[in-house]
């Protein structure tokens, strides 16, 4: 049985194609329109799955897409009528944007792929985020918890999932939280409130956390409150963002917590200003962790479980899944890589296989690379036209000169084999760097990155190594698998690892199988035997503001444009010495100068 | 000519040191996002050369998104606590590139360099305007002599490249473009002016239609409990369902 998932709209859309019960391949839009976020209807993404799997639209079984968007328009109306007559700037808005296209999905896809309307299928947002946590998840049962901004009405549901014997399988969600209680749209508050772009940098408010206290948790409080039965709300008068579009906080909210950050201005933590916005990420970050922590230990309780699986978006906060697991008696958690709304596409697919269709339980390779493949030979073609250094060497010579590049404190934009799904590069498009100094950090934010300086860097381990370096509690390094957990770097490593840890000494490590990544774990021992450390800093191949590079054209384009020194793609290696300017000037008989 | 012409606004507009401030902030992110389209469209050339070139171009928009941006933030820094312009006279004074809009990858080459060029000349002359008046702020200002020294070259190459890859009708794709600036003008003015009517006939359905349905919603949320809704069984809907 041939499906393709589908997630649009809202933020990151992507699609996914399931062939008889096992993912062949999954790419988010992202990386192939090259706009950040690109929420746009997926064509690009749903043409290069069929495409990969050799497939015409009319051979598929099924396309589920993965919300019910007409659910989704009645919150939208019935919360514009709620909050009548304030919302009547963000009426038409809202009007506009869900009748212009949101609400047509069966048309669009049907029109798009030539499918028949009875093929298209639906499921809800947070079953599409359930079946993506807990059917790719290596577990015969679990407790499952996902929560986000909003799907239709649910911000956060609870259940469980269960592969039976007889091979059939059940998710059973048991209660939700509906709109516009929500701890996705309570953190996205703080992330305009800050001054960074909600939907996208609430990974920033995260590391801008760590160089806070929590000293306005009273004040977080007082925006949600703990229901008698385990829940929360919030306290909407200290939000805008369920009237209006332009502003998410209210006026009540400034009084309480000061004036908020413009997002122009560098944050500069040597100010009391600076500070006050850090200790603001801290107090929601505490607060946020609280709840979470609270809630699955309710739910461990509740179901008996020892695993739990955790979707959606917020599941993207490693602090908090650490703290997940340390104190709520689960024993192993799961996370995708791939927990936000991209990520759905697969979940929609995999819901449909095996809720919808019954289809028997078919395990699922556990691992992220699911997108298009990087091609070595098409880097040595770019480096031969413009005139780059390069070799074409073997994989054990390429290994070990890659090894000794890192040794010397150069920067390797790493590019191999199918590119990751989601939002961390797990090692096949990758930027690696020497993890020791305070300077490489600097330097990978000053001059390749593009970014704030208090934005940490991951490490990235051998798994069998990761308790050497970083005090991994039971089941850590499950959760450190796809980056999905925080946790201390022993104490008497910072120094030796100051590029990976976090000023409060903590680092977002990924503890790397050599079933995943075969080569990058090569390379990790390479380095391991030049330095006696085998950890590297590895950071998403793009530059700020930009997805992960996708095709070695691209991942070429970003090593140009920025201080990385050496790329590797596939077998090639390419560095830089013939300064580009020149190289073009050569060739253009125009002159620079003013007329 | 009309732009250059409004000299004295222009002066207007950038003698206050917020706006202005603000303003270099907006034109680094017009610049920086410049600068990814000619990434994307050195990445979908076939062209070996305008892959180079495009490249270099991307670099010195990046780079100007940097100056603009370091020179926004100085001047905001400088400014004493509580000064506001809430004025930002974004369409009389608009960046370089103004509202040009570019799909890069759905243009072949030609019709690309003859977009590029035509943009450059107008960023070209609209940052001419602005160095003009910014004879007060220096520092600001040798910013803009130095981005129109790239602009030239910006100019030029595009010019040169055109020719090359279109040696017949470089001349005929560059009236072409022009015409096409126009006709996207009048759709992207069509499609302000289909929204605000749009806007305006919900805003009134609003409240004409809605207030009833608005009573109701508001006595049914009063009902809801907080907390947790338990999900029943029977919500697993048939997935052919959108509702």
């Amino acid at each position: 049985m041939k499906i393709l998932g589908i997630s649009a709209h809202y933020h990151d859309s992507a699609a996914a194609l399931v062939i008889d019960g096992v993912p062949v391949c999954a790419v988010q839009e992202e990386r192939l329109s090259r706009r950040k976020g690109d929420s746009s209807f997926p064509l690009s993404a749903m043409t290069w799955c069929l495409d990969h799997a050799g497939l015409e639209p009319d051979a598929l079984d099924a396309v589920v897409f993965y919300e019910r968007p007409m659910l989704k328009f009645e919150r939208i109306l019935t919360c514009a009528l709620r909050a009548f007559p304030h919302s009547w700037r963000a009426f038409p808005k809202a009007m506009q944007n869900s009748l212009g296209e949101k609400v047509w999905v069966r048309g669009i896809i049907s029109s798009h792929l030539g499918v028949p309307g009875n093929k298209i299928l639906f499921t809800e947002h947070h079953q599409s985020h359930a079946a993506a946590a807990f059917l790719t998840a290596p577990t015969r049962r679990a407790a499952i918890l996902t929560t986000d901004g909003v799907g239709e009405w649910a911000t956060l549901a609870v259940g469980h999932g269960e592969r039976r014997p007889d091979g059939t399988t059940a998710i059973t969600l048991l209660r939700e939280i509906r709109f516009p209680h929500s701890l996705g749209m309570l953190y996205s508050t703080f992330t305009a409130y800050l001054g960074f772009a909600v939907n996208e940098d609430e990974y920033k408010v995260m590391g801008l956390a760590g160089y806070g206290r929590p000293t306005m948790v009273d004040q977080v409080q007082r925006l949600i409150r703990r229901t008698p039965d385990g829940a929360f709300t919030l306290d909407l008068d200290y939000f805008e963002f369920q009237t209006t579009t332009e502003r998410s906080y209210s006026e009540r909210f400034v009084e309480l917590f000061g004036p908020a950050r413009n997002s122009y201005e560098p944050i500069d933590l040597e100010t009391a200003e600076g500070r006050r916005f850090a200790d603001c990420a801290a107090s929601v970050q505490r607060v946020l962790e609280d709840t979470l922590v609270g809630m699955a230990r309710t739910l461990r309780q509740e179901t008996g479980e020892t695993d739990l699986c955790l979707g959606g978006g917020v599941a993207l906060n490693g602090v908090a899944n650490a703290r997940i697991l340390a104190e709520s008696g689960f024993e192993r958690i799961f996370v995708p890589p791939a927990p936000g709304d991209a990520g759905c596409a697969l979940g929609a697919a995999l819901y449909a296989d095996r809720i919808h269709f019954r289809n028997p339980d078919r395990e699922v390779p556990d691992h992220p690379f699911w997108g298009p493949l990087a091609d070595g030979v098409a880097l040595a073609r770019l480096a031969r036209e413009d005139g780059h250094p390069f070799e074409e060497l073997d994989d054990s010579i390429l290994i070990e000169q890659t090894a000794d590049d890192l040794a010397a404190n150069r920067v390797v934009g790493w590019m191999e084999g199918a590119l990751e799904m989601g939002p961390r590069a797990l090692g096949h498009r990758s930027i690696l760097a020497a993890p020791h100094a305070v300077a490489m950090r600097d330097r990978l934010n000053r001059d390749i990155k593009f970014r704030e300086e208090f934005r940490p860097f991951a490490p990235v381990v051998p798994i069998e190594w990761a308790d050497r370096y970083f005090e991994l509690p039971p089941g850590g390094a499950r959760l450190a698998r796809f980056m999905s957990g925080v946790f201390p770097v022993r104490p008497e490593w910072r120094q030796r690892l100051a590029a990976v840890t976090h000023v409060d000494g903590t680092a977002r490590l990924q503890a790397l199988s050599r079933d995943m990544a075969p080569r990058l774990y090569m390379l990790l021992q390479a380095y391991g035997q030049r330095t006696g450390i085998p950890v590297l800093l590895n950071t998403s191949f793009n530059l700020a503001g930009e997805p992960i590079v996708n095709r070695v054209v691209e991942g070429y384009t970003t090593f140009r444009r920025s201080g990385i020194d050496v790329l590797v793609a596939g077998q090639t290696r390419l560095t830089k010495r013939v300064s580009p300017r020149a190289k073009a000037t050569e060739e253009v008989t125009c002159s620079r100068s003013v007329e | 000519m009309i732009f250059e012409m409004l000299g004295p606004v222009h002066r207007w507009i950038w003698s206050d040191a917020e706006r202005r401030a603000r303003k270099l902030l907006r034109f680094g992110e017009t610049e920086t996002d410049g600068g990814r389209d000619l990434v994307r469209a050195s990445e979908m050339t076939p062209d070996s050369l305008l892959r180079r070139l495009y490249l270099e171009h991307a670099i010195d928009e990046h780079r100007h998104g940097v100056m603009f941006r370091r020179r926004g933030n100085e001047i905001l820094r400088a400014l004493t606590p509580g000064s506001n312009s809430s004025f930002q006279a974004e369409w009389l004074a608009p960046s370089g590139h103004g509202v040009d809009d570019l799909h890069v990858d759905e243009e072949p080459d030609e019709a690309l360099l003859a977009f590029l060029h035509l943009s450059e000349k107008t960023a070209a002359d609209r940052f001419s305007v602005y160095r003009d008046v910014l004879q007060n702020d220096m520092p600001t200002r040798a910013i803009f002599e130095e981005i129109l020294r790239d602009e030239v070259f910006h100019m030029n190459y595009t010019l040169m490249q055109l020719a090359r890859v279109s040696p017949r009708r470089h001349a005929r794709t560059l009236w072409y473009e022009r015409l096409r600036r126009i006709w996207k003008s009048y759709l992207r003015m069509a499609a302000a002016l289909g929204a605000l009517i749009g806007g305006f006939l919900l805003t009134i359905q609003y409240f004409v239609v809605l207030p009833p349905f608005a009573w109701l919603a508001k006595r049914a949320e009063r009902r809801e409990l907080p907390g947790w809704t338990p999900i029943s069984p029977q919500r697993n809907r048939p997935l052919q369902r959108q509702y």
